[in-house]
């Protein structure tokens, strides 16, 4: 599908902070992994929603919980990044999409039926664990009115959706799009990649190893004001192309002038594929170690992508990204202008997605 | 990429607790029987039974021990899927070269709710992962995708109560922008025991079967189940010299921006979405012979789509089906579809099961008994928690 989206606004929250400066200064500290925070189950990259006062008046923000509110803030800092207050309500269309959802909310809201009982079960609880809440919240506090979609497509949610965004544009259904990703972390989801794949024991996320598995979960939201058109805001480049689906034998192909940035995350049975396809001599960087293990890191990984356009060069990868002999990882930041970068997520059974941004 | 195009419907599959194909659903739908009763699947310990509508056969396609590590939900669209190639008469490996994507809306395949792993979790015990990994093996866009072989693009749409009708629309454009030769587009949603008390706690939940867009109505109930419809390419039909079933001519969305589970009282959203899926269809109200309403029987819900049906759609038929089926969440949308394509095709509406006494503050009653229709357009529509709203616009002919 022939496309070039313009990114207009990027909000971004995460263990890293909240704001593309915040992300920013992490890119530039270069090789230090982030070490997570402690959950007591062992260190995860948590993010702080505090910020959201400056937007939101807290009485509003009683009954939203954290899941919402990551992306509320995300949506709020994407709007602040394109220098707009509000969006024009008919013409926007809101995507969000998450790998799994309110996860914390729809386990306490399991504790109010094993607790009290069937009959006291939480209708606040019930209500903010419903997949779509977090973009209803959005769509009320925004005041939108357009169309509104959101996604769970586990790993592969961010291209799933994103594509979706995209036609959405380009079929003029709306002018534009804000476009999010939003995961949380939960002690049962930790308990769960524990009991999979026993804990981490260094404390850092070394991705692409092949026979160590190092996940550390992360949560936050990236968010993306996106239209078709090119704006005084459009400093992040375009995308130009949305992939997702299973791959077949041939891989990815390889493009002169590319880099790469893999969404490999620690998860050993999934970093090994990229070394099945990514082309040989091909240049890649992979920056989980800093945002950390989350269904939703290629939502991260295009922000990154953006940042470098803006930015007109490419980070170094975190020193914890394991060398590979196929193809090698950028080891250096340097001002350097590659003609695309393709944002790459690989998981089991093949499942592939890929993200294509250019300058311009 | 012309957002206007009618994009072909080759097949449908279709099962609720009112059939097990979508022919036994039309049947059943027509014979004005209706089932619903406490839930036999899961207990509860709630002081009134509330029924629901739930598919009590197990002999269905994905239902045998070969597919027990996958939830109910996609086994349920499994067999709609099945239903529905069959009927497109497309033959999975015959179509792997092709560019087939699937788009399903659902509620429950996409949440981690099980409640066994979760107390076990919360008392310290070692709870068995093989439900956690029966979840992640089971996003319902991934396992059709999966069992067929498809390679193209897969989307779960969690549009609450509105993803089928949204997973119909999506799949539309796929096809329209030319990314995909075929779509598996539809919904898939089981019962369960924590969305039964979830839908209690928020007391919309009637304690009888339910009354859409009745004067008494005092609830919804739940149901289950799945429809899939088979979209394709012009190029791929002339090729297949296969005529189409019906046509996708529209697709509306738009959110009310109002309450995270309440409609907008003014219908804010739906009357948008309506709108749109008109204007994307180039039809007119005058065109559409009869609406298979949301109709869930909730006193908030029925007031505001009668509202804006009457002020969109004046005059035009319409009836709910959740009298039949229950409110079965993210599939309601694609099976409301699916019965809205076999209702144009019969040329006769079922009557709105529940129904008796007119409500005088919604100003317009639903069919109460089966009535013929001429037209050969028919619009379906969605409302859902987040306040999204969303409708589909489907004829039998292209123009």
């Amino acid at each position: 599908m022939n496309m070039r989206i313009y990114i207009n606004g990027i909000g971004v929250v995460g263990g890293f902070g909240s704001g593309v400066k915040a992300l920013l200064t992490c890119l530039e500290k270069g090789a230090a992994p982030l070490k997570g925070h402690d959950t007591g189950y062992g260190p995860a990259f948590l993010a702080d929603t505090a910020p959201l006062d400056a937007f939101v008046q807290k009485r509003s923000l009683r009954r939203i919980d954290h899941f919402s509110q990551m992306a509320i803030l995300g949506a709020y800092l994407a709007l602040q990044d394109a220098g707009m207050h509000s969006l024009n309500g008919k013409g926007t269309g809101l995507v969000v999409c998450s790998g799994y959802g309110a996860s914390h909310t729809t386990f306490s809201f399991l504790d109010s039926i094993i607790n009290d009982g069937d009959a006291c079960a939480s209708p606040t609880l019930f209500s903010n664990s419903v997949q779509n809440s977090a973009a209803g919240h959005i769509s009320i506090l925004l005041e939108l009115a357009g169309p509104c979609l959101t996604v769970s497509q586990f790993e592969m949610s961010v291209p799933s959706a994103l594509l979706s965004a995209c036609l959405w544009l380009n079929e003029n259904r709306v002018d534009q799009v804000l476009f999010g990703a939003v995961d949380e972390y939960s002690d049962v989801l930790y308990y769960c990649l524990q009991r999979f794949f026993g804990k981490n024991v260094n404390g850092i996320i070394t991705p692409l190893s092949t026979d160590m598995q190092s996940a550390i979960p992360g949560e936050g939201s990236a968010f993306f004001l996106l239209s078709n058109e090119r704006t005084d805001s459009s400093k992040y480049g375009s995308i130009i192309d949305v992939q997702t689906g299973r791959l077949d034998d041939k891989g990815i192909s390889s493009s002169e002038g590319s880099i790469f940035i893999l969404g490999a995350d620690g998860h050993k049975n999934c970093d090994r594929l990229y070394g099945d396809f990514i082309p040989p001599g091909a240049e890649a960087a992979c920056y989980s170690p800093i945002y950390g293990s989350l269904p939703i890191g290629p939502a991260f990984d295009l922000v990154i992508a953006a940042i470098s356009m803006r930015e007109g060069k490419v980070f170094a990868s975190p020193e914890s990204v394991t060398d590979q002999e196929k193809y090698k990882i950028v080891r250096e930041t340097s001002r350097v202008t590659p003609k695309s970068i393709r944002c790459v997520k690989l998981a089991k059974e093949d499942e592939f997605g890929i993200i294509t941004l250019a300058y311009g | 990429m012309n957002r206007n195009s009618p994009v072909a419907i080759t097949g449908i599959g279709c099962l609720s607790a009112a059939g097990m194909s979508l022919k036994e659903n039309m049947t059943f739908l027509f014979s004005g029987k209706r089932h619903a009763s406490p839930p036999e699947r899961f207990t509860s310990s709630h002081p009134l039974h509330y029924p629901v509508f739930e598919i009590l056969k197990d002999s269905f396609p994905g239902n045998n021990p070969e597919y027990k590590d996958i939830l109910r939900t996609c086994r349920l669209g499994l067999a709609a899927a099945n239903e529905a190639l069959q009927d497109a008469g497309l033959v999975p490996e015959g179509i792997t070269g092709l560019k087939v994507g699937v788009c399903i809306g659902t509620t429950v395949g996409s949440t981690m709710t099980d409640e066994e792993f979760y107390r076990n979790f919360r008392s310290g015990l070692r709870p068995d992962m093989r439900m956690i990994e029966r979840f992640l093996r089971s996003n319902p866009a991934s396992v059709i995708a999966r069992e067929f072989a498809f390679k193209g693009p897969s989307q779960t749409v969690v549009n609450a109560c509105s993803s089928g009708t949204d997973a119909i629309g999506i799949g539309t454009s796929w096809i329209r922008s030319g990314m995909c030769d075929i779509v598996i587009a539809g919904g898939a949603d089981e019962l369960c025991r924590v969305t039964y008390n979830g839908f209690i706690s928020l007391m919309i939940t009637d304690d009888s079967p339910c009354r859409p867009f009745d004067r008494d109505r005092k609830g919804l109930n739940l149901g289950e189940g799945a429809a899939i419809l088979i979209l394709e390419s012009d190029r791929v039909l002339r090729n297949r010299e296969k005529p189409a079933r019906a046509f996708v001519l529209g697709y509306g969305s738009a959110c009310d921006g109002y309450h995270l589970t309440a409609p907008s009282p003014e219908g804010k959203g739906l009357r948008n979405a309506l709108t749109d899926a008109l204007l994307e269809s180039g039809k007119t109200a005058g065109d559409i012979a009869f609406i298979n309403a949301h109709g869930t029987a909730t006193k908030d819900n029925d007031r505001t789509e009668a509202m804006v049906l009457r002020e969109i759609l004046p005059g035009v038929p319409f009836f709910s089906t959740k009298g039949y089926t229950g409110h079965t969440l993210g599939a309601a949308g694609a099976i409301e579809a699916a019965f809205t394509v076999a209702c144009l095709e019969s040329g006769m509406i079922p009557a709105n099961a529940g129904f008796s006494e007119p409500d005088p503050e919604l100003g317009v009653s639903p069919v109460k008994d089966i009535t013929g229709i001429s037209g050969k357009v028919a619009l379906s529509d969605s409302l859902a928690f987040g306040g999204y709203n969303a409708a589909l616009v489907l004829g039998l002919e292209r123009g």
